[in-house]
């Protein structure tokens, strides 16, 4: 049982860096939370100040209802696990495993017990009298799985556990994870920059950007519903796309994104969000995948443009189309063929649009 | 005519197993090789050769060849034993001492703190020092006259008169090795402290995690990945312990007594006060086999399982 949460927490380093700021998150029990933002945006930093490894500066941090913020790492049951997998090279596989309950002083038998359980699950069992220089990234990494679930910890961290792995093990070892919360019942914080990964595994994923929380929900959330700007850059490949123009409210449900070279109607659910926005200069947000390359929708939700460049990428294909002085990119079926420099009409899924305001960034229609 | 055939096939092999960069190389090496060559493999092999002759200079002729009379003549030769031990316990105190205080100040120059690199450039100073002048400073510093050792003990009231330091037969191993200690304690240390500061930082943040203490983490962590550095170390420093002349030469020719007659000593006054090239030379030979030994033997021991 842990549930975890920060309250006003801050972390200043010692050479005045302000690495997290102003940090309020409540991390469920048994929930996969993901710290999710690019690099330097403070993602290990909150990791570790949850492990203990660095101090909260100012604010609270607390574990169920103890207030943890001067609690040794060794006290707070957590297990770790580091990008960098940290494993002791002096150490065999077994005593790696081991040395965690060695320290708790668990008795021997004990010890031999959850350690060949552990490598038992992980199907590493035929490693444990290596050491760590004669396994493979994808070994040493269940090794360093194996050691953070022997201790059966509250709380399970990992920071960025699969970035040194190839493509196609990072895959099967992202279901493998999910797998493994199943299984252990606990609470996971779990830090990546890779969409994808934070996507596919999260209950709840934080976005971070400069030490400040974007936007906290769950994929679904982020995803369809970005708060600002930098959360839908952030998510999606190819990245969405941005139109800058104006918004003509028309009626009580009623409303359209104006730019010179495109008009597009905005359903009424929309339109209703954005009564109070007439002539607001706004940013149009459009997904990738967020339109019909058959190009037969009505007049209002159609954009044209010239065909700039076709990317085949194995399930369907990128199309690059210049529009209005811009480049934008969409993802398209593979049936489609279109040479570069061909005008082509594409429909646009008016119901899935994201509007946000041109200044600030931030999303007109959720928050 | 076979012959050529056989000396081109040799020669058109060899042309083959060395490509452009190894055939210049050598060429490039060539000139250093042949002045090691004669000012240091020939002297070698020649001190080896004049080993089994009973050569005294002051009989210049007569130098019998002796097989290994001069060896067997050491086994019965009391003070050939004398600075057989007197060098034990000299490398002894010396490398012990060298590998803690030295593994103290390499922890104590890994830490974060204000002036620390003052500090390490400080302790690099004795480094700098040549061996002769370290050992002209410290017989100033032992003399039992004006020496600064005195004075510092007399004014801090630890003794109320001037000792005789070096003339103390139970002093005068350990004042010795003290000075070779404080000069060779800054490389000792550099070396130990390079493999301290390869040491990844996220190993101690997984240990902490799983409730290590500070001393655990020392003997789980920091000490089995200096173990290269140690070994290095302990090599090195036995090397120049076992070999050390410089400061005996300076300090005590030897004195009081026998009390640092050590093996250095006892060839140097062999060969070159007895005039005796012959046993001089065999037990230089001994010695380079003990120092070859004691260096395979820590390599066997601390070396494994690295
Ligand atoms: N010990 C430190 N002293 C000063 N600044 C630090 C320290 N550790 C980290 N920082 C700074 O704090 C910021 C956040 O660091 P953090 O390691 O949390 O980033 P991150 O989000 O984990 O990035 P990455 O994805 O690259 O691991 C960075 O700008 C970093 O330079
Ligand atoms: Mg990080």
């Amino acid at each position: 049982m842990a549930r975890i949460s920060f309250e006003n927490v801050n972390k200043n380093y010692a050479n005045g860096f302000h690495a997290v700021k102003d940090l309020n998150l409540e991390i469920h029990d048994k929930e996969f939370l993901v710290l999710l933002g690019p690099s330097g945006c403070g993602k290990s930093t909150t990791l570790n100040m949850i492990a203990g490894l660095e101090e909260v500066s100012d604010g609270a941090l607390r574990f169920d209802d103890q207030m943890v913020n001067y609690v040794p790492p060794h006290k707070r049951d957590v297990a770790m696990v580091f990008q960098s997998y940290a494993l002791y090279p002096h150490k065999t596989v077994f005593d790696n495993i081991a040395f965690g309950l060695q320290m708790r002083k668990q008795p021997k038998s004990e010890i031999e017990r959850r350690v060949r359980d552990a490598a038992r699950k992980l199907e590493i069992e035929h490693l444990l009298d290596r050491r760590p220089g004669q396994l493979s990234g994808g070994q040493r990494q269940r090794v360093a799985l194996g050691r953070a679930m022997v201790r059966d910890p509250a709380v399970f961290l990992m920071d960025e556990p699969l970035s040194n792995l190839d493509a196609a093990l990072r895959i099967s070892m992202r279901a493998e994870i999910k797998e493994l919360h199943e299984a252990m019942q606990t609470t996971f914080v779990y830090v990546t920059h890779d969409q994808a990964e934070a996507l596919t595994l999260a209950d709840r994923i934080v976005v971070m950007r400069d030490g400040e929380v974007q936007q906290i929900g769950t994929s679904d959330d982020i995803y369809e519903r970005p708060a600002n700007t930098f959360v839908a850059s952030f998510l999606g490949n190819p990245p969405i796309n941005y139109i800058d123009g104006e918004i003509e409210v028309r009626g009580e449900a009623e409303a359209v994104f104006q730019h010179p070279s495109v008009t597009l109607t905005l359903p009424p659910e929309m339109a209703r969000k954005l009564s109070g926005a007439q002539g607001r200069r706004v940013r149009l947000g459009i997904r990738a995948e967020d339109v019909d390359e058959r190009g037969d929708g009505a007049e209002g939700h159609l954009i044209h443009g010239t065909v700039n460049s076709v990317l085949p990428v194995g399930s369907d294909q990128f199309l690059g189309m210049e529009f209005g002085g811009a480049e934008l990119f969409f993802r398209v079926g593979k049936g489609m063929r279109h040479k570069n420099g061909e005008a082509i009409a594409l429909t646009v899924d008016v119901n899935r649009l994201h509007v946000f305001d041109a200044e600030t960034g931030a999303s007109l229609l959720y928050d | 005519m076979a012959n050529t055939a056989i000396h081109k096939a040799t020669r058109r092999s060899l042309l083959d197993r060395y490509g452009y960069e190894e055939r210049s190389a050598v060429l490039f090496l060539a000139p250093v090789m042949l002045v090691l060559m004669s000012v240091a493999v020939f002297p070698i092999l020649y001190s080896f050769y004049l080993s089994f002759f009973r050569m005294k200079l002051t009989r210049p002729n007569n130098q019998p060849f002796i097989w290994f009379e001069n060896y067997s003549d050491l086994l019965t030769n009391e003070l050939f034993w004398v600075s057989v031990s007197r060098t034990v316990v000299f490398t002894l105190i010396s490398v012990s001492a060298i590998a803690v205080i030295a593994l103290l100040v390499a922890l104590l120059l890994n830490q974060e703190f204000k002036g620390r690199r003052v500090l390490s450039t400080i302790i690099l100073i004795p480094w700098a020092i040549p061996y002769v002048a370290n050992a002209l400073m410290w017989k100033w510093i032992y003399d039992s006259g004006y020496g600064a050792l005195n004075g510092a003990l007399y004014q801090l009231d630890f003794i109320d008169k001037y000792m005789v330091w070096l003339g103390d037969q139970d002093k005068t191993l350990p004042l010795i090795a003290n000075a070779f200690v404080w000069k060779e304690v800054p490389l000792a240390a550099i070396l130990l402290l390079v493999s301290l500061k390869a040491i990844p930082a996220d190993l101690y943040q997984a240990a902490r995690v799983d409730g290590a203490t500070v001393w655990q983490r020392f003997i789980h962590i920091t000490l089995p990945a200096m173990k290269p550095g140690f070994m290095l170390v302990m090599i090195y420093e036995t090397m120049m312990a076992i070999r050390h002349f410089d400061l005996f030469f300076i300090l005590t020719e030897g004195g009081p007594g026998d009390a640092s007659h050590v093996l250095s000593w006892h060839i140097y006054v062999e060969t070159f006060r007895n005039l005796s090239f012959g046993s001089g030379a065999a037990m230089s030979y001994l010695l380079a086999l003990a120092t070859f030994a004691l260096s395979y033997f820590f390599i066997r021991t601390l070396g494994r399982r690295i």
